[in-house]
């Protein structure tokens, strides 16, 4: 039977199809904004001739001042600045602006509240000298993105957020290159992400690994043993220390937490330190890279996660009066780099949007303010010039005009004279720049339409014709299809496309090897799967013609369907745990009415229950208002006793149930069901020992994998006990990356799968015996398993947010990052917490068309075609779900809420879609390997 | 569906008549009067009354002078009838009051409202079912063991049944979205939801008989009623 290989090889051809439509619509999405290499650079003050212009002798001793009639001459280069400082920016990661506040009148405190007098007081004693503002940050709040930001002074884009774990080299200007640039030396103590981000910048550099974020201390300890040194040293310009303690304590424990109060006194303690030692030439900013919710995540754009704080501190005084030095003032993130580089008498990074902010700088003469504002407006209008050379991003009637306004600025410089002109002046470029700032941030995203509308046009191609093949060619044709040279003729002739495209590629005919490939394979598949139905037309149409669909057949299909149109509304996906629920139960009850007997009543209502107890899992994201402020939102830390109890108890009925049903098998998910018990157990806790339980995870691991490894191994009894056996093993991972807290939602989904099952094997018995074979597959059984599966990812408590994903998976068993695969098996753990569910379903898809022997007895051949179906079917309604997730990102990529819901929302989508497919597979090719061949008629 | 008996026919279209403007006009007085919004709670409970009342009253329309027989043995036995009724249909209300709570209303919370509904949905399709035929052959028709593909009336009454079903299921369509409307609260959508459907499944009953019996004069309006049977929910 060569034919059941080539149903799993296009079974894999078609995920293909799939994952790289998704892949190439994420790449014209998620594609970022243009950077360009440019770098601003200045004229030395040496080299300014006293006529105001640029000459290469220079003259230091002028009759008048040389920078003012520079000024007058709008159209010269940019100058560095002579008043020179130095820099020492301690950036206190997630450090929110009301960590900061201080208020006597506050009887109970929180934990995080109240926890830096140091600021206050300086605030208090020398208003003059310190400032403390309110750091917005833009969306997404991730360390990498808000680092990239803050060097460059741009806007991240959400593109860099995937990248969060594999830093890649900048390549725009930055302060760090500014401060290369201007022979000064930088100095970095903390994070590595920055070590990653800008390599070989540093003339110290002591970066630590920054990713254990359950390690409170270690980088901390590390940066107070060198920084105060570094301090009384005078060869650096800019240092640099990030700690990261504060941002781990909220990842670990939230703001409301012992742990984050001992943070921040330790953070006030060493502030009151580095103000004590701070040299005289140097400016402190303590800045925070942005807030955090009050689960301690952060990454969306809620106003918690965007408020971060800045501090200032300089003991010759700030310049700036009246409502600019206002404590709690709103400003930019984009600032902080414009105003750093002009501190250390140097020029705003190219890319920068960003304003220098004066009351952040030391007093200085209206000449050097003023110089300083023209390098400013120098600097973005030569960088509006160059992106209007780059790109069509932002129309070019609206980049002239803003160009036009920046040099009537630029010109303007000479009108000022007094210190009100002046404060009108600031006033004026402010609101300028905020201008071209906020131009920019709404076209920001430039989506390539082009690569997003081609991707889209594949997914539907693909869809189309698979659904056509699915539902259309009788299932008794499909073994026949198979034995044909159908599948070779696919695959060879995609490998002869690729082949082609590379030849292209290589001759140099084009530059985008993976588009073209991904493109050419696709269109070529459409147009052979197309071939396909063209020469079964006959057998489609006649089953069209015949068949008069059932009504929960129709019922269950709009419900799918519903279920992907719904994505398009924002409500919807907030929603979508309850609405999955509702329209799987509907749909099951239509089953269950059209069987209409008291069992599948039972069944059904159990179903129900099982559905309704899984809602106490769910948890809320941020834009459910009430379940949110009502703390729905669980803490995910350690087990309650009661969890423990419950979860123990969930793990242990499955086994003990299960293990008869599955003969020797049962002995191998029994023992990793005990070590999974048993590392909750033992781990539960403060008298727990945690270094015992990991070792005892890690030995449940192993039995899985071994176990997963037996599934090879043949008996006589068919197909159905090795998926069952897969079902139980992917339980059983989802239990331990679930945790104790979450593992019975892992147990309701599991006994949900069940009770489906035998409301569908009651089903298969009703359907009359002559279209037996048609109605094991279906299409409402794919729907229903294909609801349950997306619903379940909301049961184990997942939301489709950045902020909402549960990093503890990864660390149950130790940390995986020592590990030499580490970053693989961190990943593969992340999966499996994430998408365990669709992967489960996914894998026993088979089963519905094989549970329950009570029908007619089939051969392996008919088997294998109505697996075949069944498993097609319900890739296709992942692969409907992620084409309307795309679909829906495309019409609202200019939405509001496109970054916080809508995106996030097509990413986890493209996820469970690509663990679905992958668990299809697997149950497919185990089908595939367990059906017994020797039997070859059928 | 409907098999052409005129007397049946007149009291069906007569009496989806009479519940095509009942209904509607309890709705646009209690909206005229500013509580459309308070149906779901306890204090709306005069308009269940009101509803019980017209029902009640139907179905007596539905039932009378069908035959003298019937009408006695009725008679005979209302003493128990009327318990056992009250029992079943106190069963039928707990029966959707869980499974409404299965399907995603709050559990622990605003019992109140998802009471009112299940009420309302048992008087709108249960009750007439059961005082139109009692109890026993309500079960039988429940459970699929009769038939009632013959009788006009009890084809109507399922109809009208499952529509309204029908329309509370749709009506919960609008309670996820954030448009902060006070008539998203639960349980308003459904309740106005399973009395619209309720509504439209008699408007459609109406429409129906008189294009029948128009199209006795215009033969082309066969295929609007063709269409309209159609149209209707059948297993």
């Amino acid at each position: 039977m060569k034919e059941k290989w080539n149903c799993i090889l296009y079974l894999i051809w078609f995920s293909y199809l799939i994952i790289a439509g998704i892949l190439m619509f994420g790449h014209g999405f998620l594609l970022s904004r243009k950077t360009l290499d440019d770098v601003s650079q200045c004229l030395s003050h040496e080299n300014l001739g006293c006529d105001g212009h640029e000459s290469l002798t220079g003259t230091t001793d002028c009759k008048s001042d040389k920078i003012e009639l520079f000024l007058n001459n709008p159209g010269s280069p940019l100058l560095c600045s002579s008043l020179r400082n130095r820099v020492v920016l301690i950036l206190v990661d997630s450090l929110r602006f009301d960590f900061t506040e201080y208020d006597e009148n506050l009887e109970n405190p929180l934990y995080y509240q109240n926890r830096l007098p140091i600021i206050h007081k300086t605030l208090k004693k020398w208003p003059e000298k310190s400032r403390l503002y309110r750091f917005m940050a833009d969306p997404p709040t991730t360390t990498f993105q808000r680092v990239k930001a803050l060097v460059t002074g741009s806007l991240p884009t959400f593109v860099d957020a995937s990248s969060n774990f594999a830093a890649l080299e900048l390549h725009e200007d930055n302060i760090i290159d500014q401060v290369v640039r201007s022979k000064g030396h930088a100095v970095l103590l903390g994070d590595d992400t920055w070590a990653r981000l800008l390599p070989g910048r540093w003339l110290r550099s002591h970066a630590m690994y920054s990713f254990h974020t359950w390690d409170l201390d270690t980088v901390d300890t590390e940066v107070d043993s060198k920084i105060y040194d570094e301090l009384k040293k005078d060869d650096w310009t800019l240092l640099l220390a990030h700690y990261l303690g504060v941002d781990h304590a909220g990842h670990r424990y939230g703001p409301n937490h012992p742990e984050m109060m001992r943070k921040l006194n330790e953070t006030n303690s060493r502030l009151e330190k580095i103000i004590d030692t701070l040299p005289s030439d140097a400016i402190l900013y303590v800045i925070g890279d942005h807030g955090m919710t009050e689960t301690g995540d952060h990454g969306g754009e809620t106003k918690a996660e965007r408020t971060a704080a800045l501090f200032a501190y300089y003991k010759g005084g700030f310049a700036g009066d009246g409502s600019d030095i206002e404590i709690g003032r709103e400003i930019q993130q984009t600032d902080l780099a414009p105003t750093v580089t002009a501190a250390i008498a140097s020029v705003p990074p190219a890319p920068s949007l960003g304003n220098v902010l004066m009351p952040l700088l030391p007093k200085m003469s209206k000449t050097n303010t003023l110089l300083h504002l023209s390098n400013n407006l120098k600097q973005i209008s030569q960088y509006l010039v160059r992106y209007g050379e780059e790109s069509q991003q932002v129309s070019l009637d609206r980049l002239a005009e803003l160009i036009n306004s920046t040099r009537d600025q630029i010109e303007k410089t000479s009108n000022v004279k007094t210190e009100q002109d002046l404060k009108t002046y600031i006033a004026d470029v402010r609101s300028l720049i905020d201008n071209i700032r906020s131009v920019f941030r709404e076209v920001w995203v430039e989506f390539d339409s082009l690569s997003m509308l081609r991707a889209l046009l594949l997914l539907l191609l693909a869809v189309f014709f698979n659904w056509i093949i699915a539902e259309g060619i009788p299932v008794e044709r499909i073994p026949h299809v198979f034995a044909s040279s159908f599948v070779p003729t696919g695959v060879i002739s995609n490998a002869v496309c690729i082949s082609l495209v590379y030849t292209g590629f290589y001759f140099e005919l084009y530059e985008d090897l993976e588009s073209a490939i991904i493109l050419s394979t696709g269109l070529v598949s459409g147009a052979i799967t197309c071939a396909l139905a063209i020469l079964h037309w006959d057998g489609i149409t006649q089953k069209w013609y015949e068949g008069r669909t059932q009504f929960y057949e129709r019922f269950a299909r709009s419900a799918l369907f519903a279920s992907a149109a719904v994505l398009v509304s924002n409500s919807y996906i907030i929603e979508e745990g309850s609405v999955l629920s509702y329209l799987s139960l509907s749909v099951l009850g239509v089953i269950a009415w059209n069987i209409s007997n008291l069992k599948a009543l039972g069944l059904w209502a159990g179903c129900g229950v099982v559905l309704a107890l899984s809602r106490s899992y769910r948890g809320c994201r941020e834009e459910q208002g009430d379940c949110w402020t009502a703390g729905g939102n669980l803490p995910t830390g350690q087990a309650s006793r009661a969890a423990l109890v419950i979860a123990l108890g969930s793990v242990a009925a499955v086994v003990a149930v299960a293990r008869r049903h599955v003969s020797w098998r049962g002995y191998g998910i029994v023992i990793a069901g005990i070590f999974t018990c048993a590392h909750w157990a033992v781990g539960w806790g403060s008298l727990g020992s945690p270094t015992r339980s990991r070792l005892l995870a890690r030995v449940a691991w192993l039995c899985i994998v071994t176990m997963f490894g037996l599934l090879l191994k043949k008996d006589r009894n068919g197909p159905t006990v090795p998926l069952v056996v897969v079902g139980l093993l992917f339980y059983l991972a989802n239990c331990l990356v679930l945790g104790a807290s979450y593992a019975p939602a892992a147990a309701l989904a599991l006994l949900s799968g069940f009770l489906v099952l035998n409301i569908v094997g009651m089903m298969k018995i009703e359907g009359s015996t002559k279209y037996s074979l048609s109605s094991r597959c279906s299409s409402s059984l794919a729907c229903v398993w294909a609801l349950l599966a997306s619903y379940h990812f909301y049961g184990a408590g997942h939301h489709p947010t950045l902020s909402h994903i549960r990093w503890t998976a990864v660390f149950h068993a130790g940390d995986p990052n020592y590990l030499p695969f580490g970053h693989a098996i961190s990943f593969l753990l992340m999966t499996v917490s994430l998408f365990g569910m669709p992967m489960m379903f996914g894998a026993t898809v088979p089963l519905l068309a094989l549970w329950g022997r009570n029908g007619a007895p089939m051969g392996p051949r008919s088997q294998l075609a109505a697996v075949f179906t069944l498993c097609l079917k319900f890739a296709l309604c992942f692969a409907i779900r992620v084409f309307s997730c795309a679909l829906s990102a495309t019409i609202h990529c200019r939405h509001l809420m496109i970054w916080g819901v809508f995106t996030p929302k097509l990413l986890f989508e493209a996820g469970a879609c690509a663990s679905a497919l992958f668990g299809t597979l697997l149950g497919a090719a185990l089908t595939a390997w367990h059906l017994p061949s020797q039997n070859r008629s059928s | 569906m409907f098999s052409l008996n005129n007397l049946e026919l007149r009291k069906v279209t007569i009496s989806s008549l009479l519940s095509c403007i009942y209904l509607p006009s309890i709705v646009t007085v209690i909206s005229y009067r500013g509580i459309l919004y308070s149906v779901g709670k306890g204090s709306s409970f005069y308009i269940l009354v009101l509803i019980f009342i017209a029902e009640l009253a139907k179905s007596f329309y539905l039932s009378s002078n069908n035959d003298i027989q019937s009408k006695r043995s009725r008679n005979k036995m209302r003493a128990s009838d009327i318990v056992k009724t009250f029992g079943f249909l106190l069963g039928v209300m707990f029966c959707f009051f869980v499974g409404i709570i299965l399907f995603g209303a709050p559990v622990l919370d605003n019992h109140e409202g998802t009471l009112v509904l299940s009420t309302l949905l048992t008087l709108l399709t249960i009750f007439p079912l059961v005082a139109h035929s009692g109890v026993e052959t309500a079960v039988q028709l429940l459970f699929g063991v009769k038939s009632f593909s013959k009788d006009t009336i009890v084809a109507m009454l399922v109809n009208n049944a499952l529509l309204t079903v029908g329309g509370a299921w749709l009506g919960a369509v609008v309670i996820p979205l954030d448009w902060n409307t006070p008539w998203q609260q639960w349980p308003i959508p459904c309740y106005l939801g399973a009395i619209g459907g309720y509504v439209l499944a008699n408007v459609m009953t109406v429409l129906k008989v008189t294009m029948m019996s128009a199209a006795n004069k215009y033969k082309f309006l066969n295929f609007f009623v063709n269409i309209m049977n159609k149209l209707h929910v059948s297993k």
